[in-house]
């Protein structure tokens, strides 16, 4: 039973967070506010250059070589600062999904460059009211070597700048996994705004050709495949709302230990220090269930239900730490001058991409009815 | 990071639950049932007896102390079991005051104390409380004087738990009365026998059935060495004391067992209208909101028994843990109350009752553990300031 991190866990972690809070202060986040994409490039830039971006290539792959808990921590510290770089579309939807499942020309053609910096890769999991990409709407259909994919998927970030976008589609009773070219014929483009300020895109494919050299796989593997491509996008995201959680919960301490009415802080005020404590208490739930389901992925084992319980902490803990840390900061929480309303934005992006509380539950509760949920 | 036994300690784990399946004869069952969970009854002592035989007591004290000298990891993982298994296990005698007493007692009443509770032949009464005195602790009116080679002990206890089956009491005295001495240096642990002159107690019934007592205390007289630890600083005791008592409070074990054996009932029940009781969407959403919050707990717990191995145990976790798994307790036996119906209503000993009537039992009792062991508003003030760094908070 060992909760602590080794050297190599905290390196990756301090290097993240030199980086990240030197790039991110306020004036230049309000600067990448005012792009049509809210992306950093120049940070995208270093943090390959750091060799962040590959933490968890190999390194054939332009990689160093490390687990998923390593990179995870990484992205905890991309939520601490809410920085604008797609980490988790990038590097862990597409990338690592590349790296598990893709023919070695297709990781030696994409994954370098993309630790490098040099390219954008992207993922399509959300179809319409349909968070699961083992059972996507969209149909693939085999014409000669390659497939002609149909259907639609909403919410793909960077989907304008990516090289490839990884999607599912139904082969008759299977799933297949293809690397889809947006420039392709049959694939239609259009930006969506989303509530973060992500760059996000409906992409609709009217059989988009799809080469068989971008067929990641075709079979009765595929439901597994896209499975363990959802586990690890959705606890990518559960490390993330760690960063954010916890940082708001921070900023919101910092701030009321500053903010005084009535002659003190409002920090000395038992009613807000306990709002501030369950937040503490909140973001510790949150951190051990990702935690566990990291270290459980990162070992390749089962762990649909561990997955689930930290994806629901993430959106229950990310819903009571955003509404708390606002009410706690009264009206300078939402001037946009000050930083907070970021964290309230991603807390809400991370609580319902690749599915809510609710439906999670709901998920989980049939494995508890199938008896495959017992408690330890 | 490797959120797992080890194979040693899974079978531990293994040996643990074959060993409490064998113990839990369905007489002490009975007769624990009966008890509301609180011992003292002829089968209890002999599993006690049997227990500190087989040297299960101390499996995480020192081998100088008498026990075995493992980790607090696999003293946790045994306290999780007997939970798990129902035994009502006098875990404040042997996992929160035990220890402490080891430590600091007069040598005479460590040798005397120290294998009887390895033994499993003591519970202890501990006194804190007073008519007046609740959360605000350090305004405690006990007083203890010494005479001679005597402490010469006056004032009431209340809610003394266990007093009626304890040998001892662990009892907090005020002995230092300089006005200018700040209250938390005036405050003094004493070993008091229950057998002692002047010493009484009288039972105070409770919500969940519970027996709990008021103690009263005329002009006892203790020897010199009953005082534990150094004259006036006692509250450093009971901190350390009420810091390892957070950690059983919440023990996950127990509740993991309900948790199981209500989906088990779920399962297997019909309904009316064809189906089983698990069949209803409501009955799945109430089942996994406990397991979410349940595993939150685990990893809680053994997050913090793993920091104990290490000698830390951060203020702020531990009183994040009881505010936690206090107000989650709260939560799931509601949760898994409603899945029963009404006859998760019904008294263990009416016609109809579910399960034994454990959870309307607990819904009663379950009133007491968000305020014992130090409230949880003093809880949330504790994370407030050592977590978050936020200002004490004006009294
Ligand atoms: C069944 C049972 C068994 C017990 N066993 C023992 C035992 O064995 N030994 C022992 O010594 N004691 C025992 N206790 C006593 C227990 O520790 C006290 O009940 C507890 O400390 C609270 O004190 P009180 O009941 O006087 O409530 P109070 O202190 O009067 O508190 C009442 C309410 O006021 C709130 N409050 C108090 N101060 C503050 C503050 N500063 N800020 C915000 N809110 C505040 C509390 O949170 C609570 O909600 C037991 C109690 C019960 C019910």
């Amino acid at each position: 039973m060992d909760f602590s991190f080794n050297e190599t866990q905290l390196e990756v972690q301090k290097l993240a967070n030199q980086i990240l809070t030197d790039q991110t202060s306020n004036e230049r986040q309000n600067q990448i506010d005012e792009q049509e994409d809210r992306f950093d490039e120049q940070l995208w830039g270093q943090l390959a250059e750091a060799g962040l971006l590959g933490t968890a290539f190999s390194e054939e792959n332009g990689g160093m070589g490390f687990g998923f808990t390593e990179l995870c921590l990484f992205i905890e510290e991309v939520g601490r600062r809410v920085a604008a770089v797609p980490v988790v579309p990038v590097i862990v939807s597409a990338g690592l999904s590349i790296q598990k499942f893709g023919s070695s020309e297709q990781q030696q053609r994409l994954l370098p460059a993309v630790a490098a910096g040099n390219m954008i890769i992207t993922a399509g999991l959300s179809e319409a009211l349909a968070e699961c990409p083992s059972a996507p709407a969209s149909t693939a259909v085999k014409d000669g070597d390659a497939y002609k994919l149909t259907g639609t998927k909403i919410a793909v970030p960077f989907a304008h700048k990516a090289e490839r976008i990884l999607v599912t589609a139904k082969v008759g009773d299977d799933v297949g996994i293809f690397l889809l070219d947006p420039k392709a014929a049959g694939v239609e483009l259009t930006r969506q705004v989303s509530t973060s300020h992500e760059p996000w895109f409906e992409v609709e494919m009217t059989n988009a050709v799809v080469e068989a050299g971008d067929v990641i796989l075709v079979g009765s593997e595929g439901v597994a495949a896209a499975q363990w491509i959802a586990q690890r996008s959705v606890v990518a995201l559960c490390a993330m709302q760690v960063g954010v959680a916890d940082e708001s919960t921070k900023i919101t301490a910092a701030f009321t230990c500053e903010r005084e009415q009535f002659g003190q802080p409002i920090g000395a005020f038992q009613a807000v220090q306990h709002r501030a404590a369950d937040c503490f208490i909140d973001v510790q739930c949150l951190r051990l269930t990702t935690y566990q389901a990291v270290s459980m992925l990162d070992g390749e084992r089962e762990a649909t239900n561990e997955v689930l319980m930290a994806k629901i902490w993430a959106g229950d803990t990310g819903h009571r730490v955003s509404y708390a840390a606002q009410h706690l900061h009264g009206g300078t929480g939402i001037d946009k001058d000050y930083h907070l309303w970021r964290y309230s934005l991603w807390s809400r992006h991370l609580e319902m991409y690749l599915g809510s509380s609710a439906m999670l539950l709901a998920e989980l509760g049939k494995q508890i009815a199938a008896g495959n949920a017992y408690a330890e | 990071m490797k959120i797992e036994f080890t194979p040693e300690q899974e079978a531990l784990r293994k040996e643990l639950r074959v060993y409490f399946d064998k113990l839990m004869t369905p007489e002490l069952q009975e007769e624990v049932a009966a008890a509301i969970g609180e011992g003292g009854g002829p089968l209890f002592w002999q599993a006690m007896d049997k227990l500190g035989q087989d040297g299960w007591i101390g499996v995480g004290w020192a081998k100088e102390m008498g026990g075995r000298g493992l980790t607090d990891i696999e003293q946790f993982i045994f306290v999780e079991e007997v939970m798990r298994a129902g035994f009502p296990f006098p875990f404040l005698t042997t996992e929160s005051v035990g220890p402490i007493l080891a430590e600091h007692a007069s040598a005479r009443l460590k040798a005397e104390l120290v294998p009887k509770i390895l033994g499993g032949k003591m519970i202890m009464g501990i006194g804190y409380s007073e008519p007046s005195a609740g959360t605000d602790l350090m305004s405690l009116k006990t007083t203890a004087k010494k005479e001679g080679d005597e402490w010469v002990i006056n004032g009431q206890k209340m809610w003394t738990s266990l007093a009626h089956h304890a040998e001892w009491i662990w009892l907090a005295c005020k002995t230092n009365f300089d006005p200018e001495v700040k209250k938390h240096s005036s405050i003094s642990i004493f070993l008091v026998p229950t057998n002692s002159e002047g010493y009484s107690c009288s039972p105070v019934h409770t919500l969940g059935d519970v027996r709990t007592n008021a103690t009263y205390y005329d002009n006892v007289r203790v020897p010199a060495d009953h005082l534990v630890g150094e004259l006036d600083m006692g509250m450093m005791l009971i901190f350390s004391q009420l810091n390892r008592e957070r950690l059983s409070l919440v023990n996950s074990g127990a509740f993991a067992a309900l948790f199981n054996q209500v989906t088990d009932w779920a399962r297997e029940t019909d309904l009316p209208s064809g189906g089983k009781v698990i069949d209803q969407p409501w009955v799945q959403m109430n089942l996994a909101k406990s397991r979410t919050g349940l595993e939150a707990l685990r990893l809680i717990c053994y997050r913090q028994a793993s920091e104990m191995t290490k000698g830390n145990l951060p203020m702020e976790d531990a009183s994040a843990a009881k505010v936690y798994g206090t107000e989650f307790f709260v939560e799931l036996y509601r949760h898994l109350g409603e899945i029963l119906g009404v006859a998760g209503v019904l008294h263990r000993t009416s016609k109809g009752a579910v399960l034994k009537g454990r959870l309307e039992q607990l819904y009663r009792t379950a009133s007491i553990i968000t305020f014992g062991g130090g409230t949880n508003e003093l809880q949330r003030d504790l994370i407030a300031r050592g977590g978050l760094s936020m200002p004490r908070a004006k009294r």
